[in-house]
């Protein structure tokens, strides 16, 4: 499942990032985006998706998302 | 000794320069603010006696690894330039991502002193840091900063670290968790890094305690669905455009600039008065309708320009930059662009060079050279005076004509953007993502001070550049060639007139074929500004804004006769001058982005075009609607346009066929 199909509220773990781009890679590690880190989906507007990634927001578009693979049966609902 | 700022963008790194200098550099809430260094002197009263500190400011960066132009500025400032301290600005909300590129620092083997900024909003969240605990285990000075707040800032602390650690003799030793690690190699690089990544989390285990998961819904969240909404978020986005301009454009601007054109009127009568009727009337009038009429002219719109400023500044301080990024994204795809696009041509319309520099943000070199080339379509603050003088003058004060001028530039920009694409033949789609820093309510004061300081370099610019041309005119249309003055009531004899009037003809099909007009665009590209105080000279009407009346036009239809042309042309010239290249030091600025004299000269080319164009078709247009016939020099203006289009025809057409051939050689 990649990070696009993911739903809101949910903290899932990155599997893997496909990108042919090596610097947005390396980007999202410096980001701390990368394989077991967690990420969460905060809300999703228009085409780009809202996430927390450690204790920050970003968004980014639905290529991106799709690039991020999630790890399988990770999922933890959120308890607020 | 010499400190550098780094942090992560966002961070408040200029915020923190300005409060210990003293100066006024840009500040923003979003991140990507600064692109370039800046320099400046401690205060002398945060520092020990007898030190003297200088500190730079960097642009931000997430980590030694750059991914954007800007970033690369400060990998190779901490890494060449050898500065004495790295200050490491690091926002105290997130230190779980900062303390990533902390640990980087700490390897280079110069003296890193940490400042815990925005300590204030982690009180407020609920959050605690012990910072004496992340002093230990980091090995270097930790000090809790507000940069925001000048009276409990931290700030001496801060420079009092810094200057005690350079004193130190004994190095700095670096959390020790890389041992073994050959940085060099590729898988063992990466290995480093995930290590880098655990150390920091196993640190903020031990030193931070939050309340509030960071990844709850917070009001903000929600106010993000509202703002950047699929339906609601581009209506939102052109309210609050409109708010901006006709603010500063039809309510507070105008009222504020009647009172400075009360101040330069009683100015003028004074100097009149002084130089009395025997001075030499040459003399009297380069000083009387040259210099204190042409700037006069100009600096009466000032205030419009202040509160444009003044707007703009709150609006960049809110937060709500990134999500006009995030909402502008979908559509800015679709014409080859980002949505980190849309930030520079809203910073361009204060004026044009910072925006354009703002492009450093944008990752793909293309995007960047389209956006550097399609930001000065935007009326930055120094055409705000043209813009206001002819809705003063041929449309009776109507705010729409001003805020549909930026409309426009919006719908040309995406018409361009679309052309550009297809001229490049480059259908590449690059990934977006941007930090989306938390709203705040914009400070007045930091949009007081970002006013003052812009409308300091305005007068300054007005006294030293605008003066000078002004004067200029002045003596240019006084004197004839052999040296003799103009006699009265032959105006076209004049130098000015002499180099004007051949011009003049090919703005005959855009219906402004006047050598007063040709002149007033020329000295337009040293600076817009120029635009208003060259057509002030030449039809030698001191000002513009009437004092009496609400009304930032002194009686329209008299000076609507002395311009000599229609209402139709008049908005011709408002577009020609609005879209044609911006003033040359816009154009140096948007030379050392593109990093391509192919890209300038097409660039240029493409904006004379664009700008000519345009002007063309609201001036025949806008005859045939309203006289039923076409205007004069039709079948001219035709040929230029049609030259104009059939060049970006071709351009596309060569781009169609390269790539036919080359999808031919891989099958």
């Amino acid at each position: 499942m990649t990070l696009n199909e993911g739903s809101i509220d949910q903290i899932y773990r990155v599997g893997d990032v496909k990108t042919d781009d090596p610097g947005m890679k390396e980007f999202l590690f410096s980001l701390g985006c990368y394989p077991g880190e967690r990420i969460c989906i905060i809300s999703r507007l228009s085409s780009a998706l809202v996430v927390n990634i450690k204790d920050a927001r970003y968004s980014l578009d639905s290529d991106l998302a799709s690039a991020i693979i999630l790890s399988d049966g990770a999922a933890e609902s959120l308890v607020v | 000794m010499k400190i550098a700022l780094t942090g992560n963008p966002n961070s408040g790194k200029t915020t923190l320069f300005n409060s210990i200098t003293g100066k006024i550099e840009h500040v923003g809430n979003w991140p990507g603010v600064t692109v370039e260094k800046k320099e400046g002197p401690v205060k002398s009263s945060l520092l020990p006696k007898g030190q003297s500190v200088t500190v730079v400011d960097l642009p931000g960066a997430y980590s030694m690894s750059p991914y954007t132009s800007e970033e690369s500025i400060t990998r190779d400032f901490v890494m060449d330039e050898s500065p004495d301290v790295i200050v490491n600005i690091v926002d105290a909300t997130n230190i779980s991502r900062s303390l990533f590129f902390t640990t980087q620092l700490l390897e280079l083997g110069i003296p890193v002193v940490v400042a815990l900024n925005k300590s204030d909003l982690n009180s407020k969240k609920g959050t605690i840091i012990d910072s004496a605990l992340l002093s230990e285990v980091l090995n270097c000075p930790v000090v809790d900063t507000i940069a925001t707040d000048s009276r409990n800032s931290g700030l001496g602390d801060l420079a009092e670290a810094a200057v005690s650690l350079k004193l130190k003799k004994a190095k700095q030793p670096a959390p020790a968790f890389s041992k073994g690690i050959d940085p060099n190699n590729k898988e063992e690089a990466e290995e480093l890094d995930k290590k880098r990544y655990d150390f920091v989390s196993s640190v903020v285990k031990r030193v931070e305690r939050r309340t509030v998961s960071s990844s709850s819904q917070t009001g903000q969240d929600k106010l993000d669905r509202i703002v950047a909404h699929k339906w609601l978020g581009l209506p939102i986005f052109a309210a609050v455009i409109w708010v901006v301009f006709s603010i500063s454009q039809s309510w507070v601007g105008p009222w504020l600039a009647d009172i400075l054109v009360g101040w330069i009127d009683g100015f003028y009568g004074l100097v009149e008065g002084v130089i009395g009727e025997g001075t030499n009337p040459v003399i009297s009038s380069l000083l009387l309708d040259g210099i204190i009429g042409g700037v006069g002219a100009v600096v009466g719109f000032l205030p419009l320009i202040m509160v444009l400023f003044f707007m703009l500044a709150l609006l960049e301080d809110s937060g709500y930059m990134a999500r006009v990024a995030l909402l502008m994204d979908r559509y800015f795809k679709k014409i080859g662009l980002s949505g980190k696009s849309i930030i520079p041509m809203i910073v361009g319309t204060g004026c044009a060079i910072p925006g354009i520099m703002a492009t450093r943000t944008i990752k793909s070199e293309r995007q960047r050279r389209t956006t550097a080339m399609l930001t000065p379509f935007m009326p930055c603050g120094a055409k705000l005076p043209i813009i206001a003088l002819f809705a003063g003058v041929f449309f009776n004060d109507n705010a729409w004509v001003g805020t549909s001028m930026y409309f426009l530039a919006i719908a040309l920009i995406i018409v361009s953007g679309l052309v550009i694409k297809m001229i490049t033949g480059d259908n590449s789609v690059s990934y977006f993502i941007m930090e989306l820093p938390e709203y705040r309510f914009p400070s007045f004061k930091r949009a007081a001070i970002s006013m003052m300081s812009r409308a300091k370099a305005f007068i300054i610019k007005a006294g030293t550049i605008i003066l000078v041309c002004n004067a200029l005119v002045q003596l240019l249309q006084t004197f004839t060639w052999t040296g003799q003055v103009v006699p009265e009531g032959n105006p076209g004899a004049s130098i000015l007139a002499a180099i004007a009037s051949p011009l003049a003809w090919i703005f005959i099909p855009l219906g402004f074929g006047i050598w007063q007009f040709a002149a007033a665009a020329i000295t337009g590209f040293i600076a817009k500004e120029n635009v208003v105080g060259t057509l002030a000279v030449t039809f030698s009407v001191t000002n513009f804004i009437d004092v009496e009346e609400l009304a930032l036009v002194a009686d329209g239809s008299q000076v609507l006769s002395v311009f000599g042309i229609g209402s139709v042309a008049a908005l011709s010239y408002l577009i020609f001058n609005l879209f044609t290249p911006p003033c040359f030091a816009a154009i140096g600025s948007m030379n050392s982005e593109m990093e391509s004299r192919k890209w300038l000269w097409g660039a240029i080319g493409f904006q004379l075009g664009t700008g000519y164009v345009m002007a063309f078709l609201v001036y025949q247009l806008g005859t045939l609607f309203t006289q039923g016939t076409l205007g004069s020099g039709f079948v001219g203006g035709l040929i230029a346009s049609a030259l104009f289009v059939g060049v970006i025809v071709l351009q596309i057409s060569k781009t169609r066929k390269y790539d036919v051939q080359r999808n031919l050689k891989a099958a």
